[in-house]
């Protein structure tokens, strides 16, 4: 369950490093959400950490829902560079999560490397606020799945500040200057 | 419950300040009083004693606490002395907002909370209207996350000893990421409000995040303490170098202003690199002259930088000599300092730190030529700048005792 | 005396600075007499401090927080030091008028120097130094921004390498503090590094240094006051540094070397004052001559040389007051000062001078082509001296600034005191050098008649009083009516100097060629810097992963 829920959280990444509309972005945080969330209470086994991801990241992708252009917009033309990233970045994740880290719990591992990192991509490159948004919701959820790594449990609190986060980062409107 | 009440009073002082902002003497007289007594709070907390009072552990270490006092007096300065052109209730709200940020950024104990901190910064300053567009703005706060993110994670595995050295590099990199100096400078508009410019994360919120990201390495990577010294310093050097010759010879004065605080950070990386205790103390000092004088400057400099009146006065050729560095100002103090902790450590070193510090006096010249004839509050502003880093570079023992140093 | 006494001379021209300030800032007209009688009041604490013990007295107020103490301690050195420069600050603060801006800076700047020489140690002296060389340039610059002044790269280098001389004192030596370094811890490079420190300090090059430079201001008020001020300094730290090494430099070759470049600068100050347009371009070269000397006489490190310098400091004190007061046109105080500057007989200069020369040959080996080339300078510088009192006066200056009368009393006294310079040795200069160079028995002294070294004695009161005399009836017979002032060609043309000037000229003309520009485009490359691009950050990061892990 582990293996499927990591597999997802990068999936999830994946879709909205591929995707440009609201419905794509909205799909990608909300299965990464889940992913994560199944990740912290099975692996971190706190559930008020799973339900804090699942209520934040389920706000963010409700509010996400409700901004930007009304299309999937998964691969839209040109989107090829975008399709290399994710699978590349996931291979990395992959190896540096599985080989070059020897301890247990490769999978949160993965989830939150992958996320990281195609997170961060994305909101680097991306020019339209709602992609760059939905990035930083996701990233916020990664960094505390990240945190679940350390040696003693980080507890809630990180999961909750991320949910808030991610809440947060999602409701905001941006007024771009000059229109753009 | 001092942590807590450290970062919730800005915080509260700065969303009363947003609510009242149709009526601006209420909004500042709320924000400034929940701002004071947030300070006081600070003031007498005592450091290293965690609380837990919100489900989080906090604690406020004496050095950071020491900056966090440091950046709220510069707040209240440029608040109180604001030029007559500057909204002082934005300027106090967004001052607020930062210094609960840097609150949380200090009194976090882990990583993970440092980088929450960081993003949320990010995205309020980002959000609010500005010149440059979200994506550009929100650009190098994000690299810096997810830089400290990985690194945290790699520092945290098991492996071979690169993963060490990688977090090392992911956590030198992501600080400078989120400072925004070389290589990962964020684009500078010169006409854009200083609130949502790059200059709030050099100069503001930089002093405190440095102190932290780098404490923080040292607890997760102890064994890479030589590769993160080397690092920092590296990009001390090529700051300095960078930062006083573009400032120097860059076009806008707005610019040079900003390439100024980059070779100020290039300075206080070479003293946080050095890991010895005169090293950490020139870099306190420069940070201290950061908050207290330098970003005060620059803002009363604006107007003049606008309407292009250059003037060669005897404040301007005081501040000139401050922004150098030049004795008695707290500049001189702690280059000596630095100095001394260079040659402690390798002396080659020290010798090239000390022809980097000659790169400052050109560009310092035209710095404070920039502030042109300072009236009214401007005046007294820039004179209590010029006293406070007077009072630091005579007289530097009180300041570095507050911050246990 | 309470010790906190030994604050006196460096708080009264603070707290004239500040007052004058306060009431600047109050819109009042302070006037010169506040910073006047604060330097005044120095001078006087210096005396009362001094005289009744005449040993030397500390001062401790604790750590400063970067790596200096706030030791104060006058001895014999601070004592001369502090009235080479307090003097001649006195008497330009008092006649002077200043706005309350310039008076300020000056009283403060005098007040930094004096903390340079009473302070204990070298950092404590790098941070005061340093302040009374950023005062001065700002005085300069409030006056005239346009006029030569100092370089403050130069200033600024010079006190952060002595700054990074103390600091590598502490950490080689444990401790910084003059009289306590260890003389294992005076390494060659340490007192390199500290000799450059003095020598960017005062100016001290072959070339025209910049205590010449300011002579070219339009007006001499600042330049008088940072001369007065900053120009003893760097001789304060080569005075220190035989503490430092009990007594000697840590290799002899060290002081050969200096003492040439003393020659040197003395040499090339001749030739260029040989070749001077005007009287003012001449006066310029008169203190950086006098420089010259001292700093072969400082260097030869002997007992004999160092109380010459100490000598030859004094003489630059008195002029330093003197040449700012000097009106630009000829007449009996221009003739007196020329006289008294160039070490006319039997005025302070000559015998200091004399008994410095002596000095070179006295330390044998070849110390004495030093002297040699020496003698060669001042005989030029002489010949100098002659040309220059029928040159043009120069530009001309506020008549508010100039005071005749003072100025050839002033130059009067150092002629007068040539016959008085065994006495002037014994309380002003011995003093000094027994605080830094213990002396074997014997190899000075003389009383007040004569100065006694080892190997000859110069019979000062009953050589120099008829001389001076005689100088008094010559002067009396001749006057000064037959002396035209018109413009002269040099003596001889200075050599290398049209082809230095020619490389100098090509060098500042120097650009990029066309076909390179697009390489080395700045601009571009700050843009590209600047320009907050993913791709180059990513880079960025490979580069230093790539750094870390090689």
């Amino acid at each position: 369950m582990t293996e499927a829920a990591a597999f997802a959280a990068w999936l999830g990444a994946a879709v909205i490093v591929l995707s440009d509309g609201r419905r794509g972005l909205a799909l990608g945080l909300a299965v990464t959400t889940l992913a994560f969330a199944v990740l912290a209470w099975v692996v971190g086994r706190d559930a008020l950490a799973a339900a804090a991801v699942l209520l934040g990241g389920g706000a963010a992708v409700i509010l996400r829902l409700r901004a930007g252009a009304d299309v999937w917009g998964v691969m839209p033309p040109g989107s090829t560079p975008r399709l290399v990233l994710s699978i590349a970045g996931g291979l990395l994740a992959l190896w540096i999560s599985t080989t070059l880290m020897t301890d247990p719990g490769a999978q949160l591992r993965f989830a939150a490397l992958s996320v990281v990192g195609l997170m961060g991509a994305r909101a680097l490159t991306a020019t339209e606020s709602g992609a760059v948004l939905t990035a930083l919701a996701a990233l916020a959820l990664a960094v505390a799945v990240a945190a679940g790594m350390a040696d003693t449990g980080p507890g809630p609190a990180p999961f909750v500040v991320a949910a808030l986060i991610a809440a947060g980062v999602s409701a905001i409107r941006i007024i771009e200057p000059n229109g753009a | 419950m001092e942590p807590e009440l450290a970062i919730g009073l800005p915080a509260a002082g700065s969303v009363c300040v947003a609510a009242l902002r149709a009526r601006p003497r209420a909004a500042i007289a709320a924000g400034a009083l929940l701002g004071l007594v947030g300070l006081a709070v600070i003031a007498v907390s005592v450091p290293g004693r965690p609380s837990s009072q919100l489900g989080v552990t906090l604690s406020l270490s004496t050095e950071s606490r020491s900056l966090l006092i440091a950046a709220a007096v510069a707040l209240a300065l440029v608040v109180a002395l604001a030029p007559f052109l500057v909204e002082r209730a934005t300027l106090l709200m967004w001052g607020l907002a930062g210094l609960a940020g840097m609150a949380v950024i200090a009194a976090a104990t882990s990583i993970e909370m440092i980088i929450m901190a960081v993003l949320a910064l990010a995205v309020m300053q980002a959000a609010s209207a500005g010149r440059r567009s979200f994506a550009t703005r929100i650009r190098g706060p994000v690299l810096a996350v997810a830089l400290l993110a990985l690194a945290a994670a790699a520092a945290r595995s098991e492996g071979p000893s690169i993963l060490s050295r990688l977090a090392a590099v992911g956590l030198v990199a992501g600080l400078s990421a989120a400072l925004g100096t070389l290589p990962y400078i964020h684009q500078f508009d010169p006409d854009e409000r200083t609130a949502t410019s790059p200059i709030p994360w050099m100069a503001f919120l930089g002093p405190v995040l440095a102190l932290a990201v780098l404490t923080r390495a040292r607890d997760l990577i102890p064994s890479e303490g030589g590769a993160v010294g080397a690092m920092v310093i590296g990009l001390g050097l090529l700051n300095m170098v960078w930062g006083s010759v573009a400032s120097w010879r860059t076009e806008n004065g707005a610019a040079a202003w900003h390439y100024s605080f980059m070779a100020d950070w290039g300075l206080a990386l070479c003293g946080f690199g050095l890991a010895i205790a005169d090293g950490e103390r020139a870099a306190l000092l420069v940070l201290y002259g950061m908050l207290l004088s330098r970003l005060p400057l620059y803002l009363w400099s604006r107007q003049s930088l606008r309407e292009k009146r250059p003037n060669d006065r005897p404040i301007n050729l005081l501040a000139a000599a401050m922004l150098a560095g030049s004795a008695p100002f707290a500049g001189f103090a702690a280059r000596v300092l630095l100095l001394r902790a260079a040659t402690q450590l390798y002396w080659p070193l020290a010798m090239v730190i000390g022809l980097g510090l000659l790169l400052w006096l050109p560009p310092s010249l035209r710095l404070g030529r920039s502030l042109g004839l300072p009236r009214g509050r401007q005046a007294w502003g820039v004179g209590i700048a010029l006293a406070i880093n007077l009072v630091i570079g005579l007289y530097p023992q009180p300041f570095l005792s507050l911050a246990g140093l | 005396m309470p010790s906190i006494a030994l604050l006196a001379p460096v708080a009264l021209p603070l707290t004239a600075g500040g007052l004058t300030a306060a009431l600047g800032l109050a819109g009042l007209r302070p006037g010169r007499a506040l910073v006047g009688a604060g330097a005044w009041g120095a001078v006087a604490a210096l005396f009362v401090l001094w005289l009744p013990v005449r040993s030397s007295q500390e001062l401790n107020l604790g750590p400063l927080g970067f790596g200096a103490g706030f030791d104060l301690r006058l001895d014999g050195v601070a004592f001369a030091f502090g009235l080479v420069i307090l003097v001649p600050a006195a008497i330009l603060l008092t006649l002077q008028p200043r706005s309350w801006q310039e008076g300020t800076v000056a009283a403060l700047g005098a007040g930094a120097a004096i903390l340079a020489v009473e302070s204990g140690g070298v950092l404590l002296t790098a941070l005061a130094g340093g302040t009374a060389a950023t005062l001065a340039v700002i005085q300069l610059d409030i006056e005239d921004i346009r006029a030569p002044r100092p370089p403050w790269g130069v200033m600024l280098a010079a006190w952060l390498a002595l700054s990074w001389a103390g600091a590598i004192l502490q950490v080689v030596g444990g401790t910084e503090v003059y009289a306590a370094v260890p003389v294992s811890a005076l390494t060659v490079p340490v007192f390199s590094l500290l000799a450059v420190a003095a020598l960017m300090a005062s100016g001290l090059f072959p070339w025209r240094g910049w205590a010449a430079q300011l002579w070219r201001r339009p007006s001499l008020r600042a330049a008088g006051m940072a001369v007065a001020t900053l120009y003893p300094l760097g001789f304060y730290l080569l005075v220190r540094a035989y503490e430092m090494g009990d007594g000697r430099y840590p290799q002899p070759v060290l002081g050969v070397v200096l003492a040439w470049l003393g020659v040197l600068v003395a040499l090339g100050v001749a030739l260029r004052a040989q070749a001077a347009a005007t009287r003012r371009e001449y006066l310029g070269e008169v203190i950086p001559g006098l420089g010259g000397f001292a700093l072969m006489a400082i260097a030869l490190g002997t007992a004999v040389g160092l109380v010459a310098g100490l000598v030859m400091l004094a003489t630059v004190g008195v002029l330093a007051a003197c040449l700012p007061l000097l009106p630009d046109r000829a007449g009996p105080a221009s003739l007196l000062t020329l006289a008294a500057g160039a070490g006319l007989a039997p005025g302070l200069a000559f015998g200091a001078r004399v008994v410095g020369l002596e000095a070179t040959f006295e330390a044998g080996d070849f110390l004495g082509l030093i002297g040699i080339a020496g003698a060669a300078a001042w005989v030029l510088s002489m010949v100098a001296a002659a040309r220059a009192i029928g040159l043009p006066a120069g530009r001309g200056r506020p008549a508010s600034e100039t005071f005749p009368r003072v100025a050839m009393a002033l130059a009067g006294l150092i002629l007068v005191a040539g016959p008085a310079l065994p006495l002037i040795l014994a309380v002003f200069a011995i003093p000094a050098q027994t605080d830094v160079m213990p002396a074997p028995a014997g190899s000075l002294g003389g009383g007040l008649v004569s100065v006694v070294t080892v190997q000859a004695e110069l019979p000062a009161l009953t050589l120099f009083a008829p001389l001076l005399l005689l100088a008094v009836i010559a002067y009396g017979i001749a006057g000064t009516s037959g002396i035209r002032s018109q413009a002269r060609p040099p003596l001889f043309p200075i050599p290398g100097a049209a082809a230095f000037g020619r490389l100098r000229v090509a060098v500042r003309s120097a650009t990029v060629p066309d076909q390179y520009r697009s390489i080395v485009n700045v601009r571009a490359l700050e843009k590209a810097a600047a320009g907050g691009r993913p791709l180059l950050w990513l880079a960025g990061l490979v580069a230093l992963a790539f750094a870390v892990n090689r």
